[in-house]
């Protein structure tokens, strides 16, 4: 599974960015997209397009964690999102890896998860599945590990809102957050 | 430009009458989140200029040091002291406690009795702080530099020139947060010193 | 709203992606080496703003003195810097404003934190707290938790403008607000409320939750509480118009 995380401010401007591979299952923890020369331009534009069912369901389900919103089906990507009170969204693609085959086709998959199943033969760990309970469980624990992290940073009289979060530290523990979790 | 006149007071007095019939304390998070936007201010008004901000949080500390000492004395309940050693306990164990709820340490004198360190193991102003990364504030940028104008102007209405400044200071990646006091002399006359 | 958002997403290519080798000397983040490669020095310990606990502080007291002096320079800078009360007022309220997007964090998290939730008045919920999503529920939220937060007790009241001309205006009231306590107003600046700076910290939790709204501090005294002021809340047509869509699809 490989793992692209941003956080976008109110005005959708993105403040932090960052890939990373799965942990779990002997993982490595490097991200290996199936189009890595576009991947960063592709995980980007993906996020973007996923917004406006994020602020739909924004004003449906008032949760900070929104869980799995929405899927990508060209790039079989799974969007998780996590919402702070203060309107920053913490933004979590998720994509399996390729079958052998290289077929990626996930046909008209639903938003509602029914896609899971197309990658279900790659892998048993937890992670390759993106809409399992488990893996919603530990995307939550994952979220709100970082999202105490954002408020640290945010609590600081320095830090105005939509300013990129460039610190290190914080880098860091996302960095912690997803080996331990993802 | 606006007169410089000082026109909203703080009512001073009614602060010590009050506290014997009411609470008289308030959350230590609204205190250093509204310090933190204070300085926060400054750094915006003066484009970053970290010494003018470093100047100007320092006047508003002795603005408040020349107000804060009546308060002291009848809060505290305590005399004059006989000599510089004896202001430097009352500083650190008295008047930072009962305002910043801290009690610094006093250490680092020097042979004449004349100057001395504090050393802050906690300081409640700079909680949640992080300065700016621009490479220039942690070089330059006193983030309590307030702390060391209200000991100046404190100890000024009891009869001492002072001169304080911080040497050291955690957020700029030191190992302990210090600030450096020198009695400069004693104030004969007892004229009151002219507002800055 | 596509155009904007592809313009922004690219604003930052901050992503240096574990796989990409050629490493962008330019950036000051760089994933491999945590706390080594930023401008900012760390003391020897390594303690950073990550490391104190976001509770720590989250029962502590200070005197009050302190922040009337405190809150008397701010305002006492502010008025050197602006000319007449609007603008005073003006700058107080943006000064509280990212304090409330701050609080709104803070609160939150110590919702979620905790076993004893700060924002619901029922201790037995240990489900996290959920984001306002209807103009009451943010009310609640600043009348009580925020203003627990803030003054350690809750708001005084909470009416709605009977006026229908202005269903959009709510007013919270505070029979004696702290940060009023200290200051004197001199009789030609009568107008004054300094409380404007709670204003702006309203505001501030009012936009962070996506309820666009324009906040301002007024002088209601009474007999009994020469220093009432109530924080007039007008929230944005916007607003306005998704409650009624919220109302209508059952949204609590």
């Amino acid at each position: 599974m490989s793992y692209y995380f941003t956080i976008l401010s109110p005005t959708d401007t993105p403040i932090f960015n960052i890939a990373f591979g799965t942990s779990k299952g002997g993982g490595d923890g490097i991200a290996r997209f199936r189009f890595p020369d576009t991947a960063q331009y592709m995980n980007q534009f993906i996020i973007h397009s996923s917004l406006d069912i994020v602020e739909e369901a924004q004003w449906t389900n008032g949760g900070m964690y929104l869980k799995h919103v929405d899927t990508y089906p060209p790039a079989a990507a799974y969007i998780s999102a996590f919402l702070t009170p203060s309107g920053a969204r913490f933004l979590l693609l998720h994509q399996p890896p390729q079958l052998p085959s290289g077929n990626a086709s996930l046909g008209s998959s639903s938003l509602l998860g029914a896609s899971g199943s197309t990658t279900r033969t790659s892998s048993s760990s937890v992670a390759a599945n993106p809409t399992s309970p488990q893996t919603e469980e530990a995307v939550r624990q994952f979220m709100n590990e970082i999202y105490e992290s954002y408020v640290k940073s945010a609590m600081s009289p320095f830090y105005k809102q939509g300013m990129e979060i460039r610190s290190p530290v914080f880098r860091s523990k996302v960095t912690a957050a997803g080996k331990k979790w993802l | 430009m606006n007169s410089r006149r000082v026109i909203l007071t703080v009512r001073s007095n009614l602060v010590s009458r009050n506290d014997r019939t009411r609470i008289d304390k308030v959350n230590a998070e609204l205190v250093t989140l509204t310090y933190g936007t204070i300085v926060a201010q400054l750094c915006q008004d003066y484009d970053s200029d970290y010494q003018e901000v470093n100047k100007q949080l320092d006047k508003m500390g002795y603005n408040i040091g020349m107000r804060l000492i009546e308060d002291f004395l009848a809060k505290s309940g305590v005399g004059r002291c006989a000599n510089f050693r004896e202001t430097a306990d009352m500083v650190a164990k008295v008047g930072f406690k009962i305002f910043l709820n801290v009690a610094p340490t006093v250490t680092n004198w020097t042979s004449d009795n004349n100057q001395f360190s504090l050393i802050f193991e906690d300081n409640p102003l700079a909680d949640f702080v992080e300065l700016p990364d621009d490479g220039r504030a942690q070089d330059e940028l006193w983030f309590s530099n307030i702390l060391c104008g209200v000991l100046r102007g404190a100890l000024e209405m009891v009869q001492m020139q002072i001169e304080a400044h911080f040497v050291s200071d955690v957020l700029r990646g030191d190992d302990t947060t210090e600030m450096r006091v020198s009695l400069v002399r004693y104030i004969e006359d007892e004229m009151p010193p002219e507002e800055e | 709203m596509a155009a904007p958002r592809h313009s922004a997403m690219l604003s930052i290519s901050n992503a240096s992606t574990p796989q990409s080798t050629s490493s962008d000397k330019t950036q000051v983040q760089q994933p491999q080496s945590p706390a080594g490669t930023s401008g900012l020095r760390v003391p020897s310990n390594r303690k950073t703003i990550y490391d104190r606990h976001l509770n720590r502080s989250r029962n502590a007291e200070l005197s009050r003195a302190s922040f009337a002096y405190l809150f008397g320079e701010m305002v006492s800078y502010a008025q050197r810097r602006v000319t007449g009360i609007q603008d005073l007022e003006k700058r107080l309220n943006e000064q509280g404003y990212p304090l409330g997007l701050r609080l709104l964090d803070l609160l939150f998290y110590r919702a979620t934190s905790t076993s004893s939730s700060a924002l619901s008045s029922s201790s037995t919920s240990s489900s996290p707290p959920n984001r306002p999503l209807r103009i009451l529920t943010l009310l609640h939220l600043i009348h009580g938790p925020l203003w627990r937060l803030l003054f350690q007790r809750s708001a005084d009241a909470l009416e709605h403008s009977v006026s229908p001309d202005t269903p959009n205006e709510y007013m919270i009231t505070d029979n004696e607000p702290l940060v009023n306590t200290y200051i004197s107003v001199p009789r030609e600046m009568s107008m004054l409320n300094c409380a404007a700076f709670v204003a702006g910290i309203i505001e501030g939790v009012c936009d962070g939750c996506g309820f666009e709204a324009k906040v301002s501090a007024h002088n209601q005294p009474t007999e009994m509480w020469p220093s009432r002021t109530v924080f007039l809340v007008r929230f944005g047509d916007s607003v306005m118009e998704r409650e009624k869509v919220l109302e209508r699809a059952g949204v609590k």
